[in-house]
């Protein structure tokens, strides 16, 4: 009796279930999507979280850029390309080998900064798809999908692709103003210190101008008042204030031409008994030069240096303790070996430096500081800056050392090297 | 004495015109490289040219080539030019001497002497009896002595110091040195004469740190002092 009923029910109660079950299914795969939406939306978020990071730490985004294509290509196989602007008025960088075809795509979308390629309501019957990497105001680059054709991506996909572009484009901006930031900062630095050293340069010439100026014009109006020998006085101040002249303008034109890029250093093996003995012999011209005394370890291997820049690097130091040093106090050259370096060595009994100076005299006259520049000390001027970038540019270096009774020691050093082998026991 | 002085500012031409007036030479002068060639042409024998080198239109290289292909004439140039390399291959090229502007009057007639003594030419020397400092340097009976004894030599030394004494107070470059006493594949090999010079230097000088006969021009080569 009671099976009749049921039996009766049973379709209802099939469909019934078959549409509970339906419902469930519709449910459970709703659910399942969802969750699948969430999963990818969490991946999306995540690679362009992990590529947000990467690119807030590039130095240089631009090395990145295959990961941006990785990140944008993932597994579908697309071919990829991509050019980048990283500064202004630069070549463009192109990335992957885009066909002629592809690469004015990249260039236009760069140039408009606008998405184009299907799903993008631009170009949209292309089959390749164009992302800009866009920065602030402009693009700094653009990057292709190609072949998508009738596959246009998702919107929320497509939504990702360009959050991925436009992070690269930022961190490209944000180099850009770190660079003009630095090269402007480069050149106010640059034109300060151009500014310290002509002034500089200009008070170092106009003193022995000077004297030659007041020299020559006394003998010019009040030559024939004047005694033969102050006739002849003035004449030698002439020719003394000429030579030092010549000697400044030496010196700042070498150190021009070391400080730019690219210099070479006429190098040969050379021995440093000739090179002082040369010093010495000029030197011995001048009327206070036989204070100079030498003192060369024998034995010492040949150098190899440039032998016209040593020798006026030893000059001008000579010339320096001759002049700020007593008249009577001798002025000594000493050239040893001092482990895997020559060590030159010259030392006067002047009145020493200040410690405060010791570090500093070397490039007195460029430090871009006129009121600094007044009080420096005697002798700190183009000569000494053009011995240390000699020192430097001989991978050596010169520095200054206070001597224990008084004076100064200024010391350069060369590192030693392998000398050629001499020919056998030639006659 | 006929001397042609090419220089093209006229402060510096006439200044030396004027000094070199007063030591007893007569003194033609040319302000181009066109002028100059011209001079050379036409004006018979001269006894020396002091030539500068950046003229108006051209370089003074090329009338230096010019000259050395037809005449052994002495010739200093006059530069503003401190540059070692370019001494070099103007002393290779046939230049006696290499002064650098500025100088003085008395540098350059100390020049102006010794390159007349040589008449610029390398094989007929000059000179074959040396002295200087109590060095006395005999090529022709190939002696040399140092206050009154002999002074015994390698032949490697000795070819040095000859091929020195033979453009005596003229500086030599190390790659002419290298050329006639090693022969043309040792040109580069600049640390024979540091050796070489440095024996000779014992032997020869009173103080061998500080020499004052056998010289060194850092960077261009060596000269051995003016005799006297």
């Amino acid at each position: 009796m009671m099976s009749r009923p049921l039996v009766q029910f049973l379709p209802w109660i099939a469909t019934g279930s078959l549409m509970a079950l339906a419902w469930v299914g519709w449910k459970l795969r709703q659910a399942w999507e969802g969750l699948r939406a969430a999963q990818r939306a969490a991946q999306l978020e995540r690679a362009l979280r992990e590529f947000g990071d990467l690119m807030r730490d590039a130095d240089q985004p631009e090395v990145h850029v295959h990961e941006l294509l990785q990140a944008l290509a993932g597994n579908t196989g697309f071919a990829t390309a991509a050019l980048l602007r990283p500064s202004p008025g630069a070549q463009d960088i192109v990335v992957g080998e885009p066909d002629a075809n592809a690469l004015a795509g990249l260039q236009l979308c760069a140039d408009s900064g606008r998405a184009l390629g299907p799903g993008t309501h631009h170009h949209a019957e292309e089959p390749d798809l164009y992302l800009p990497l866009r920065g602030r105001d402009a693009a700094l680059g653009a990057v292709t999908l190609r072949g998508l054709g009738t596959q246009a991506l998702p919107p929320d996909h497509l939504a990702h692709a360009q959050a991925l572009c436009d992070q690269m484009g930022l961190a490209l901006q944000r180099r850009r103003v770190q660079d003009e930031a630095r090269l402007a900062g480069e050149l106010a630095e640059t034109q300060s210190t151009r500014n310290a050293m002509l002034a500089a340069i200009s008070h170092d010439y106009r003193t022995p101008l000077a004297t030659i100026m007041g020299s020559a014009s006394a003998l010019q109006t009040q030559g024939d008042r004047l005694t033969a020998t102050q006739r002849s006085e003035l004449a030698g101040r002439i020719v003394d204030e000429t030579a030092r002249l010549v000697r400044l303008t030496d010196n700042t034109l070498q150190l021009a031409r070391l400080g730019a890029p690219g210099v070479a250093l006429r190098c040969d093996w050379e021995s440093a008994e000739e090179i002082v003995g040369a010093a010495l012999r000029r030197v011995r011209r001048r009327p206070d030069g036989e204070r100079v005394k030498a003192r060369i370890e024998p034995g010492l291997p040949l150098l190899w240096c440039d032998a016209a820049l040593m020798s006026q690097l030893l000059d001008n130091l000579v010339d320096n303790a001759l002049k700020y040093s007593p008249a009577t106090a001798p002025v000594e050259l000493v050239v040893r070996r001092l482990g895997g370096e020559a060590l030159f060595a010259v030392r006067d009994r002047g009145p020493g430096i200040d410690p405060a100076w010791r570090d500093r005299v070397f490039d007195a006259f460029q430090r871009g500081d006129l009121a600094a520049f007044a009080q420096r000390p005697p002798g700190s001027g183009v000569g000494l800056a053009l011995c240390r970038a000699i020192a430097q540019a001989h991978e050596g270096s010169l520095s200054l050392r206070p001597r224990g009774h008084g004076g100064c020691s200024f010391e350069l050093r060369l590192p030693l090297r392998d000398a050629p082998e001499l020919p056998e026991a030639q006659a | 004495m006929k001397l042609l002085l090419v220089e093209d500012d006229r402060e510096l031409r006439v200044t030396l015109k004027e000094a070199l007036a007063v030591e007893g030479y007569e003194v033609l002068t040319a302000a181009s490289l066109a002028d100059a060639m011209a001079q050379l042409a036409h004006a018979g024998h001269l006894d020396a040219v002091l030539l500068d080198l950046g003229l108006p239109d051209g370089d003074g290289e090329e009338l230096l080539q010019a000259l050395r292909r037809e005449r052994s004439t002495p010739l200093i140039v006059i530069s503003a030019r401190q540059v070692e390399g370019q001494k070099i291959r103007l002393l290779d090229a046939g230049a006696d001497d290499y002064l650098v502007k500025p100088f003085g009057i008395g540098e350059l007639l100390a020049r102006l002497r010794v390159a007349l003594r040589h008449r610029g030419t390398v094989a007929q020397p000059a000179i074959t009896m040396y002295r200087r400092a109590g060095l006395e340097v005999d090529l022709a009976a190939h002696r040399v002595r140092r206050d009154g004894a002999d002074m015994r030599l390698t032949p490697t030394e000795f070819k040095l110091l000859a091929r020195l004494v033979r453009q005596a107070g003229q500086v030599v470059t190390h790659r002419r040195l290298l050329a006639d006493v090693w022969g043309a594949d040792a040109t580069e090999q600049t640390h024979y004469l540091r050796l070489y010079m440095g024996q000779l230097r014992a032997k020869l000088e009173v103080d061998p740190a500080e020499p004052c006969v056998l010289l060194t021009e850092p960077g261009v080569g060596y000269r051995i002092a003016e005799p006297g």
